[in-house]
């Protein structure tokens, strides 16, 4: 027998915190369609994809309803396409983004991931295709979206592969003025990519993952904020160690829902269950946002002193409720802080609150990076390679993950407005130091060898 | 050994099941399961008792309603009827239908008329009416086993015509949700 506070507390998360199960996404390994004819290997993925993703979004929506919890987005992460399709062409590459984007289409998903390659050493051949593939891929589809690994802890940072990645969101942008640049807000630039990732834009499905797998991305940062406000409001002397706890406590809720819709979506289509990715992923709606819990903590916004350290404390209270809840934890699993998606944070952004400096301190103890960031129309190349490469030592140095989104906004200058759309949410643009001027060390290119792993200080 | 079920009834004070239980290990019998509510101010308790075979049901509900009388309780008491065969809810599925809207007649005997038309069980209900329009004053939870032979999506539309027609908001999920939410 369930008591009545047991279904009542549960009922509120869903109607009033917006409780859902952000995105069940299945991961498909592609690598068995490989060909050396292009249009060979199209044909495959195509009838690989739609075979197995068929039922997904049918299979979502049963399981959703019965457990009264909406599987908001059902998505598709496949391997990295720069291995599968390693003997092709830019334009080759170009035609099979499209394909991926049919395939999507054709079984009602979103977002299709795992246009990606992994040159965090090198480039090989196969990875400089499909980066020079990646400006047109993206203008051309809507639903498929590009990830490139560019530096990881045992590898060090691909200083040729950051300046290359300056210039390839660059030209991105411009073949998508009319939308903002809206081709850049489905490019990341990673360090220590996970394998299992199941949100977009990073989502693909790594090299050493099974056939097929569903991952499932939770998130929840409304039911946070109010588990918080609710702590508060009873008793308002509660001290950061007691909030933490409260965090922690609603991550296992949330953490659990995500496990239970996952596994039973996951057998239903008999596949095998991966990971939860307990994420606080905001969307741009009041009350599902990031940015609010730390109000909720009692800073004036985000940005402000205290914000890395609060983030910190979330972050951690994050993690431990969503290990202690599932066995099967994995992607990002953190707080995301995505400027333009989180309608707080482009807030404080707007607000003066927010600099690009302090959001990059701040990836520091977060799980992913600088994301969803507008920049001015005109940062040259080698500056968005800059703030790349930044962003990559702080993943590379922390043995974490972290990334970048960054949109530079053809035509738009700092405190204008580019909007994206749906999901994707609007931001001010954001000033950058050293907009325009050259950068000599970027320019050199090299490795930056991999961190030492003693003297750890 | 036979077995008998007791009801106790009556407006709720310390010492009812001390009194209750007290009577019964006199008469020599086996409180076998015992579960009670409490409703506002009023005591409910049910007991499944085993009473040797030599006693007669019938002296056993005397000697309850007399010891008991100066404690304000009405007793019932039957024999456990093992006749007819014992619904097994195994195979269902368990969900929960929870309402919440305003206060007015009927309620319950609107939304149980539905559950019971699809043969579907009660396993518990706990309903809550302070009158008013504010929604959160007044809510039914339904737990119930809805046998595997039932069509779920015709009884849940049918549910959710029924709930807006009177008013209600009604959220229909599988049990398991909240187990999992609220329980380690």
């Amino acid at each position: 027998m369930l008591n009545e506070r047991e279904i009542l507390s549960t009922l509120e998360m869903l109607k009033n915190e917006n409780l859902d199960v952000r995105t069940v996404t299945l991961g498909i390994n592609l690598f068995d369609c490989a060909s050396d004819d292009p249009q060979r290997f199209q044909d495959n993925i195509r009838r690989k994809i739609t075979g197995l993703a068929r039922d997904l979004v049918a299979v979502c929506d049963q399981v959703g309803e019965k457990y009264g919890i909406p599987v908001v987005n059902k998505r598709i992460s496949v391997g990295p396409i720069a291995v599968a399709a390693a003997p092709f062409q830019p334009d080759d590459m170009v035609a099979i983004a499209a394909t991926l984007n049919d395939a999507a289409a054709a079984v009602k998903v979103d977002f299709i991931g795992g246009f990606s390659a992994l040159v965090q050493k090198g480039i090989a051949p196969g990875d400089r295709a499909l980066i020079e593939a990646i400006p047109r891929a993206l203008t051309a589809t809507e639903r498929v979206c590009a990830s490139i690994n560019v530096a990881s802890t045992r590898a060090g940072i691909n200083m040729d592969a950051v300046v290359l990645m300056g210039r390839i969101i660059k030209e991105a942008a411009a073949l998508t003025a009319d939308s903002d640049g809206l081709a850049c807000a489905k490019l990341c630039v990673f360090a220590n990519i996970p394998q299992d990732i199941p949100f977009m834009a990073g989502a693909y499905l790594g090299v050493g993952e099974a056939d097929t797998v569903i991952n499932v991305g939770v998130s929840g940062p409304g039911v946070v904020k109010k588990a918080l406000d609710r702590a508060l409001e009873s008793n308002p002397a509660l001290d950061l160690g007691n909030l933490s706890e409260i965090i922690k406590k609603t991550s296992y809720k949330v953490t659990r829902v995500g496990e239970l819709i996952g596994r039973e979506v996951a057998d239903i289509l008999n596949i095998r269950f991966g990971v939860v990715d307990l994420s606080l992923a905001p969307t741009p709606n009041v009350g599902d946002s990031v940015g609010e819990i730390f109000q909720s903590l009692g800073l004036k916004g985000i940005g402000v002193p205290g914000t890395t350290a609060a983030l910190a404390l979330i972050n951690d209270a994050v993690k431990k409720g969503g290990a202690f809840a599932s066995s099967n934890v994995g992607g990002l699993s953190g707080a995301f802080v995505p400027v333009s998606e989180d309608l707080n944070i482009s807030r404080a952004a707007e607000d003066g609150l927010l600099s690009l400096e302090k959001l990059e301190a701040i990836t520091s103890v977060c799980s992913v990076g600088l994301d969803m960031v507008a920049l001015p129309g005109d940062t040259s190349a080698e500056t968005l390679a800059g703030i790349i490469a930044d962003e990559m030592a702080i993943g590379v140095i922390n043995k974490k993950t972290t990334a970048t989104r960054t949109i530079p906004v053809p035509g738009k200058t700092a405190g204008q407005y580019a909007h994206f759309g749906g999901l994707l949410g609007q931001s001010v643009i954001m000033p950058v130091n050293n907009e325009k001027s050259e950068n000599l060390f970027i320019r050199r290119g090299g490795l930056i060898p991999a961190p030492t792993h003693s003297l750890n200080n | 050994m036979k077995k008998v079920v007791i009801s106790v009834l009556g407006q709720d004070r310390p010492g009812i099941i001390a009194a209750v239980s007290g009577l019964l290990f006199e008469e020599g019998c086996n409180i076998e399961n015992v579960d009670q509510t409490i409703l506002q101010s009023e005591f409910s308790g049910i007991f499944i008792t085993g009473i040797p075979v030599e006693k007669n049901y019938e002296n056993l509900n005397k000697r309850l309603v007399e010891g008991l009388k100066d404690l304000g309780l009405e007793v019932f008491i039957k024999p456990l009827d093992h006749s007819q065969p014992r619904l097994e809810f195994c195979e269902s599925e368990p969900f929960v239908y929870t309402t919440r809207g305003p206060d007015k007649k009927g309620l319950v005997a609107s939304i149980t008329r539905v559950i019971a038309d699809y043969g579907v069980n009660v396993t518990n209900l706990q309903a809550v009416f302070r009158g008013g329009d504010n929604p959160s004053d007044n809510i039914m939870i339904y737990e119930v086993a809805v046998p595997p032979d039932v069509i779920q999506k015709e009884l849940h539309a049918k549910l959710r015509r029924t709930a807006e027609r009177l008013g209600l908001e009604i959220s229909i999920q599988h049990r398991k949700i909240f187990e999992a939410l609220n329980r380690i």
